[in-house]
């Protein structure tokens, strides 16, 4: 065969190969499929709870990378974190998705990117191996649920069970915000700029300019600083004591120092430095 | 599906005043027209990062609109006898209309890399590096050692790399790449071997399967590319097995190209078997079909249609993606692209159903 001949051949050969990928490659009308494209499911959802997902899931797995100050997207999967981080909190890629949405497994981004229907970055774990369809339905049945709070969580003592940053941890510099992560749903009409000080390496107050207790997120306390946190370090007091005390629903003032007794401030120390990434 | 139409026409004025633009790193299209091989311009010889003296020479001579600066200035990449550096950077301004919640637009860094290149023993061998310094943290995304055997014959790697299979896009997004998981974004550790002979190019790669992440079990993936390159068409076909103890994965491509002047297209199949997903593994299906149009040198418009079958046993669930993209390079070493993707998937899922606008500023060098 002469070149000529293989030339056609080949045109021949590549048009047939763009004719066979054009035709018929069209999207799916969905007929019977759920949100996610797949089959409507046939078998009642998969028994889960919070702490078999984070014991079986996110702490042996998604920990190599979702945790501490740089952990992706900000987004923590430690056992002191994972729950507040995740249920009813906006996600950075799609800010319009919810990371769990409690009751719709399908409409949660951490659903949508262990499955790989995201609309936004790899699919996680990134670059695989991938989760198997049961972990997966762990996690689905968990939201299904109503994605409920680890029993951890339910207890009759108000403390602080984590922070962004953490303590003793190096934040990024410009670090505007901060976290607070309680043990009980708080009873929010005490949570003010009053409940919280932080001060710097000098001593000298920093200004808080705002407290929220996110929507849907009643143990988590946001914290607006005036101005972005220059290097340095910083100490964090949530107080447990006096007239600003925090106390939770049940009317539990808060065991800030941790020695089993209502009452007493939580001191929190973590620095800015230069270079730091979160 | 539904979109306002207000809000679509409504996209930033600028990016169609701006809709202008040319090539890219590891866009195998531009290989196509050419009739060369991935490595003739990048040091990988599956294409990919760093260029070779040929691709920074390619670059400000045959694709850029117009070269500036004094004739004796050409950047070669070489800045010294054993070492060669380059880099990209892609700075991005992103509007994403999802059906159902509001438009999102952002700027963002897509990445910012640097390589370098130290020849050793030229010719023969040499330590590569492609780090990445954005978005994140920096990453390391290729380190490795490759010593040719037989020089521009027979070559061996070892260390961390991007696995050979199907077209190396520089759209990392693209189904095809995300379906195989062998993309710019996920090196794995390995050794690979390759063979480069007349019209022929071939690797064949045994790696952890773990996605450049540590290894989770004893399985090892294999991954293998052949091609045949002419001057106006080439053929190849890929194949991939991983022996991953959460479920086996197998996989298979065939791609292809074909130039008739300012015209080239380009396809690709892929097909896989993924036995971690669902209880009976799941089969998966996604191709791709381009063709470029060089209107003029400097300006090329893009034309691609993807297709996905995200279950094989499932029907209705199919997925396209169709991108049209104009890319401008008015001068070396600078590239301009600006272009609309529109996603059409099951009515349900409205991620599926997407429209995205982009303008992008890449240097490369």
């Amino acid at each position: 065969m002469d070149a000529g001949n293989t030339n056609l051949l080949a045109r021949k050969g590549i048009f047939l190969l763009a004719a066979l990928v054009l035709a018929g490659c069209t999207a799916g009308n969905g007929e019977g499929l759920d949100e996610n494209g797949g089959a409507i499911p046939i078998v009642p959802p998969v028994d889960s709870d919070f702490q078999q997902i984070q014991d079986t899931i996110f702490t042996p797995i998604c920990t190599n990378c979702h945790v501490g100050a740089n952990a992706p997207q900000g987004l923590r999967l430690d056992a002191a974190n994972s729950y507040a981080l995740l249920v009813n909190v906006a996600s950075n890629e799609v800010p319009g998705t919810l990371r769990v949405s409690p009751g719709n497994p399908d409409a949660s981004y951490i659903v949508q990117k262990l499955q790989g229907n995201n609309a936004v970055g790899a699919r996680m774990p990134f670059g695989g191996p991938y989760l198997s369809q049961t972990q997966i339905d762990l996690v689905r049945g968990w939201i299904a649920a109503g994605a409920t709070p680890p029993p951890a969580s339910v207890s009759n003592q108000l403390t602080v069970a984590s922070t962004i940053p953490a303590g003793k941890e190096s934040a990024a510099p410009g670090t505007a915000n901060l976290t607070v992560i309680f043990s009980a749903d708080l009873d929010a009409s005490l949570v003010n700029t009053a409940t919280f000080g932080l001060r710097d390496g000098f001593d000298e107050p920093v200004a808080l300019v705002g407290t929220k207790v996110p929507d849907g997120r009643p143990n988590v306390v946001e914290l607006t600083l005036a101005r972005p946190l220059p290097p340095g370090s910083y100490q964090l007091d949530v107080r447990g004591a006096g007239p600003a005390a925090l106390a939770d629903n049940a009317g539990h003032v808060l065991d800030g120092d941790a020695d089993g007794v209502a009452g007493g401030d939580y001191l929190m120390s973590f620095d800015v430095k230069p270079g730091a990434q979160r | 599906m539904s979109f306002s139409n207000r809000k679509w026409l409504g996209l930033p004025c600028a990016l169609l005043l701006l809709a202008l633009g040319s090539m890219a790193q590891a866009e195998p299209y531009l290989a196509a027209q050419m009739g060369l091989k991935c490595g003739q311009c990048h040091v990988n010889p599956t294409g990919g990062g760093m260029r070779t003296v040929y691709g920074n020479t390619f670059a400000q001579t045959a694709l850029a609109a117009k070269r500036i600066g004094a004739e004796e200035d050409l950047w070669t990449g070489q800045v010294m006898k054993f070492l060669s550096v380059g880099g990209n950077a892609r700075a991005n301004y992103t509007y994403v209309d999802v059906p159902h919640q509001d438009a999102t637009n952002e700027f963002e860094t897509e990445e910012a890399r640097a390589y370098l290149d130290f020849g050793v023993i030229p010719g023969r061998l040499s330590v590569y590096l492609d780090q990445r310094f954005a978005p994140g943290n920096a990453t390391n995304m290729e380190a490795n050692v490759r010593y040719w055997v037989k020089e521009n014959a027979l070559y061996v790697k070892a260390g961390r790399m991007y696995l050979p299979f199907g077209y190396r896009l520089e759209d990392d997004g693209a189904f095809v790449r995300q379906l195989s998981g062998i993309n710019m974004q996920a090196p794995d550790e390995g050794v690979e071997l390759g063979v480069e002979h007349g019209n022929w190019t071939g690797q064949v790669a045994l790696s952890n399967g773990a996605g450049g992440g540590g290894e989770l079990d004893h399985g090892k993936q294999i991954t293998t590319r052949l091609e045949f390159v002419q001057s106006r068409w080439r053929a190849g076909a890929s194949l991939l097995f991983n022996d991953a103890e959460a479920g086996s994965r197998s996989g298979a491509g065939l791609f292809g190209a074909f130039n008739a002047g300012p015209f080239t297209l380009l396809g690709e199949i892929d097909y896989i078997d993924d036995d971690s997903i669902g209880a009976d593994g799941t089969k998966l299906m996604a191709t791709l079909a381009e063709a470029d149009w060089k209107l003029r040198q400097g300006h090329n418009l893009k034309l691609t249609y993807e297709w996905l079958e995200p279950n094989r046993d499932l029907d209705e669930d199919e997925q396209t993606r169709t991108s049209l993209l104009y890319e401008w390079s008015p001068i070396q070493f600078v590239q301009i692209r600006a272009g609309v993707r529109i996603y059409d998937g099951i009515p349900q899922n409205d991620n599926q159903n997407r429209r995205q606008a982009f303008l992008q500023l890449h240097g490369f060098f």
